[in-house]
């Protein structure tokens, strides 16, 4: 019986279990056919996977190239530093990694979160800064967990360090870690996310030469991320090195004479356009730009009244003042307005297009001829000289000399001013140019406005028979790309006309002239004073209130010496009064540590140096 | 008691071989993959599980199955009632209460227990004279399996739970199933599977769409198929050479002595040795078709039949698994896999699957 029901039941049994090897033998071979596929087919990718598993690159940065002035004092260095980075790759549980960030780092959640959207660009091996430049204390927080959260790294970086804080802070510039922007403009040729570039000034300009070459470490990991050991090693290469034809010590000396005032100070060679100095005050430590500045810092700055990120020898325009009476006589000169007779007699005032016009001297300076003119800065010769010109030729050599056109200088930037014409009003104001308003012209007043450095520019070309140069600050780069030369343009002026326009300002500053107080012994100083009213004087005496912005402004701009010139000079202070009492004394200071550096006779002495500030 | 000689003839020796050689080669893998870290005590303790298995494996293979199937019942419930006392007492390992400690060695005795099932459907299918099933048998015979596994699902252990449903449907295969409780059946499966998606965890939930598209996500879910994937992959045709696998030695493997031992085994063996491993695993399947086919009673087929769906299903799940064709579930490659309960039940289940073929001439 029992057997019987077991042959009923077998050949069922039997039946099920062929058809059950065909499915068993299709799994093997599916498997099989994975196997194939994975090891064989695709075995050399994942071979590479691999590898990239446990050989990790590790990015080593570049520092920077150093700044050095123009005698090789280093000004920019680079300092050591650790910055916090978080490895995603290595990032088990993003929660807790947020909650270590935020409960030991002390970085808020929306932070992070926005230095993770910030980080996505960089691809998902790339690790992401989280905090720059920690102290000792962070870093022992990281080192202690580094076993919990080996996510969370410490990466060396070199750090940019300004080694004279604010000094020449508007020329350096600073510098920061590129943005997503940044990647996606592709302003920066061949940045990394990770990198720092320069923002203004040099560092911004050579950028290009400063940025090293970032190395990297290919090392052995685990799971985990230890190292296990390195297998080689691209080692970062520094930047090249970047001389400015900057002096330090006239820097030091120009920044110091600013102090509290709000204004500019730029010495140039006139004879190449190297700037030896370019300070501006208020200013600002590009230090505090190498690690994070704080929002709350950076927007303190931003909002300063006094805008201490503008730098004003370049960056901001002023009417000239009686700087542009020089722009007049070379005009006149060369026009041949002007000849050895040409003089007027000054009375304090005269009409000009039914309109009384006021000199600055209020009893007048009688009988000038264009020297004295210069020298005493009478303003009825060249309102006399204007009228009788016109506006055209005046805008056409101010033009010539570099009014209303960028100076080229190798600093970002630039504003360029405006030299108004009859063009110029009709198309900006569509309104006909007034005779009236050559006569303010004339006296470097009404719609003119020009950069400190544009007015400079225009005066050492009048100290060097024409020569008009283009100002710049680099001296020497180690890497390029650089500009090949720095063009000199030779204007039409006559040896002669210069040679006047000098002997005038040499009154200006030797012959009892408005900018006497420049004077040194032992110097030919040439130089022109400026007084800008920012109030006309009718209106200065009936608001009768010394607030400072209603102050003049003071400017005074020179050369030494006037016969072989090597040093020009600029200062300009905003709302700093007469050019004369507050700008000459300190283009007297910055002739004098010019030459007592070079070991001029009378000078190179400081104790004796007490010149006559007549 | 006097072993019949026949006995000795009748043994399967390659088939016997083969599991052996299935040890070694696991047992090779977990030395090269944990020598020299934290989980070095492990290539101890599998041959110490060895030895216990090889112990329990030729005891079981001594008596004759028909014995075991007269006490089954008894054996049965014991078993439930253990699964019950682990619920109270037993100790967790990685969220899931299924171990029992035994002096210095846990346990897990849902692993054992899935034996003990195989035996007990044999011999209630053995019982129906017909070469069918009706509804009714179907549904004791579901209730025999439902009430270890629902023990077992109890303890967390979602992986274990899963692999007594084929025990099911492998050993009701082979007793006869109509036409309709096949319908019946696949219609259940498809209103349970969406109901039993809800109710899987998160992370599971993420290890199911992980193996869609590991690539997409190599820090999250998709991590370990993606690891496992590049460890066999990166192996190439001749493999990386013992002790020389970077993906297991370098820690990039999860569970890479256990689930994923076959990962670490491809990547140093290569191409050649993961076919001759599958070869082993394919060989050892169709002695079991054949050993049913062959076997003396409906009785020794059918538990043969458990034995058979237990160990493919194991197969197919861990293998496809490590080769990123199914998701992520905590089951062993068995007889390669570290670990002492899996390989012992292994053993005890072969150990029948062998006894049953030995038998087949004997009264």
């Amino acid at each position: 019986m029992v057997k019987l029901q077991l042959e009923i039941g077998r050949q069922a049994i039997q039946q099920r279990l062929n058809w059950l090897f065909y499915p068993v033998i299709l799994i093997f071979a599916l498997f099989a056919v994975r196997l194939w596929e994975l090891q064989i087919l695709q075995g050399a990718e994942y071979a590479r996977l691999a590898d990239q598993n446990r050989i990790r690159s590790v990015q080593v940065m570049a520092p920077r190239g150093p700044i050095l002035d123009r005698f090789g004092v280093p000004l920019v260095e680079n300092r050591p530093s650790l910055n916090i980075v978080l490895d995603r790759e290595m990032m088990k549980d993003p929660a807790g990694t947020a909650d270590f960030i935020n409960q030991k780092l002390g970085i808020s959640t929306e932070d992070l979160a926005v230095l993770l959207h910030r980080g996505k660009r960089a691809g998902p091996f790339h690790p992401i800064a989280i905090k720059d430049d920690v102290g000792i204390e962070e870093v022992s927080v990281v080192e202690a967990h580094k076993r919990e959260h080996p996510e969370i790294q410490l990466e060396p970086v070199p750090r940019r360090l300004y080694r004279f804080g604010s000094l020449a802070a508007h020329v350096l510039g600073y510098v920061s870690s590129v943005t997503e922007d940044d990647l996606a403009d592709e302003v920066f040729p061949g940045i990394q996310s990770g990198d720092v570039v320069g923002r203004t000034g040099v560092e911004r300009t050579y950028n290009q030469c400063l940025m090293g070459q970032n190395g990297a470490r290919q090392v052995l990991v685990d799971s985990i991320g230890r190292e296990l050991g390195q297998l080689d090693e691209k080692a970062a290469v520094i930047g090249g090195d970047l001389q400015l034809t900057l002096d330090y010590d006239l820097q030091k000396q120009a920044e110091s004479l600013l102090d509290d005032n709000v204004g500019a100070i730029v010495a140039m060679d006139p004879r190449n356009g190297e700037i030896l100095a370019m300070a501006d005050a208020p200013s600002f430590n590009p230090n505090s730009f190498a690690s994070h500045i704080s929002a709350k810092d950076y927007n303190e700055l931003a909002n300063d009244p006094n805008r201490p990120f503008q730098n004003r020898a370049i960056q901001n325009t002023y009417p000239p003042g009686s700087i542009f009476k020089l722009v007049m006589a070379e005009t006149g000169l060369d026009e041949g307005f002007v000849d050895d007779s040409t003089h007027v007699v000054c009375r304090g005032s005269a009409v000009f297009f039914d309109n009384v016009f006021h000199c600055w001297s209020e009893t007048g300076h009688g009988y000038v001829d264009l020297e004295a003119a210069i020298t005493h800065s009478c303003n009825i010769f060249f309102y006399t000289l204007g009228a009788r010109m016109g506006i055209e030729p005046i805008a056409k050599h101010a033009e010539a000399l570099g009014f209303g056109a960028a100076t080229g200088i190798d600093l970002p930037g630039e504003h360029v001013g405006i030299m108004p014409s009859p063009e110029w009003k009709m198309k900006t104001r569509g309104e006909k140019w007034f005779g009236g308003e050559t006569i303010s012209v004339a006296i470097g007043q009404g719609p003119i406005r020009a950069t400190p450095l544009q007015v400079l520019r225009a005066v050492c070309a009048i100290a060097t028979d024409g020569k008009l140069v283009t100002p710049h600050l680099l001296m020497r780069a180690e890497r390029g790309p650089v500009p090949d030369s720095w063009p000199v343009q030779q204007l039409p002026i006559k040896p002669e006309s210069a040679r006047r326009i000098r002997a005038g300002m040499w009154g200006s500053v030797n012959n009892n002239g408005t900018g006497h107080s420049a004077a040194l012994p032992g110097l030919d100083i040439c130089g022109k004073t400026g007084t800008v009213q920012v109030v006309s004087s009718e209106h200065r005496k009936e608001i009768k209130t010394d607030l400072s912005d209603i102050q003049n402004h003071a400017w005074f701009c020179g050369f030494a010496n006037r016969d072989d010139p090597e040093i020009a000079v600029v200062i300009f202070l905003e709302h700093g009064g007469g050019g004369g009492a507050a700008a000459a004394p300190m283009a007297q200071q910055m002739f004098r540590t010019y030459f007592a550096k070079r070991g001029h006779p009378e000078l190179s002495n400081k104790g004796a140096a007490g010149g006559p500030g007549r | 008691m006097k072993l019949d000689r026949r006995l000795l003839l009748n043994f399967d020796w390659l088939w016997f071989l083969s599991l052996l050689l299935l040890s070694a080669a696991g047992l090779a893998a977990i030395w090269s993959t944990t020598q020299g870290t934290n989980l070095s005590y492990y290539v101890g303790r599998q041959v110490i599980y060895l030895c216990i298995s090889m112990a329990v494996f030729l005891v079981l293979l001594y008596f004759d199955y028909r014995v075991y199937a007269d006490y089954i019942t008894i054996a049965y419930l014991a078993g439930l009632a253990i699964l019950g006392l682990v619920l109270v007492v037993g100790h967790t390992v990685h969220a899931n209460k299924s171990w029992l400690s035994l002096g210095i060695f846990s346990f897990q005795p849902s692993e054992l227990v899935k034996v003990l099932v195989i035996v007990a459907l044999a011999k209630y299918y053995a019982e129906v004279d017909r070469d069918y099933l009706e509804l009714h048998e179907l549904v004791t015979a579901g209730l025999i399996v439902l009430a270890p596994m629902f023990l077992v699902m109890l303890q967390g252990d979602l992986g274990t739970a899963i692999t007594f449903v084929p025990l099911y449907v492998g050993v009701s295969f082979l007793a006869g199933l109509k036409r309709k409780h096949v319908l019946v059946l696949l219609i259940a499966a498809a209103l349970v599977l969406p109901a039993g998606w809800m109710m899987l965890k998160g992370y599971q939930k993420g290890r199911i769409v992980a193996v869609l598209n590991p690539s997409s996500d190599p820090h999250g879910l998709g991590y370990q198929p993606q690891q496992s994937k590049i460890a066999i992959g990166s192996g190439g045709f001749l493999g990386k050479g013992w002790k020389q696998g970077t993906q297991g030695q370098l820690g990039f493997l999860p569970a890479r002595h256990t689930d994923f031992v076959f990962a670490v085994f491809s990547e140093e063996r290569g191409f050649v040795g993961s076919i001759t491993l599958l070869g082993l695993l394919l060989y050892i399947s169709v002695r079991l078709l054949r050993a049913a086919r062959e076997a003396k009673d409906k009785i020794g087929a059918l538990i043969i039949m458990g034995v058979f769906s237990l160990f493919f299903f194991h197969i197919l799940i861990n293998a496809g698994m490590v080769l990123g064709l199914v998701p992520i579930a905590g089951i062993p490659l068995p007889f390669v896999s570290a670990g002492g309960s899996s390989l012992l039940s292994f053993y005890a289940a072969m150990s029948l699957g062998l006894n049953v073929k030995m038998r087949r001439f004997v009264n």
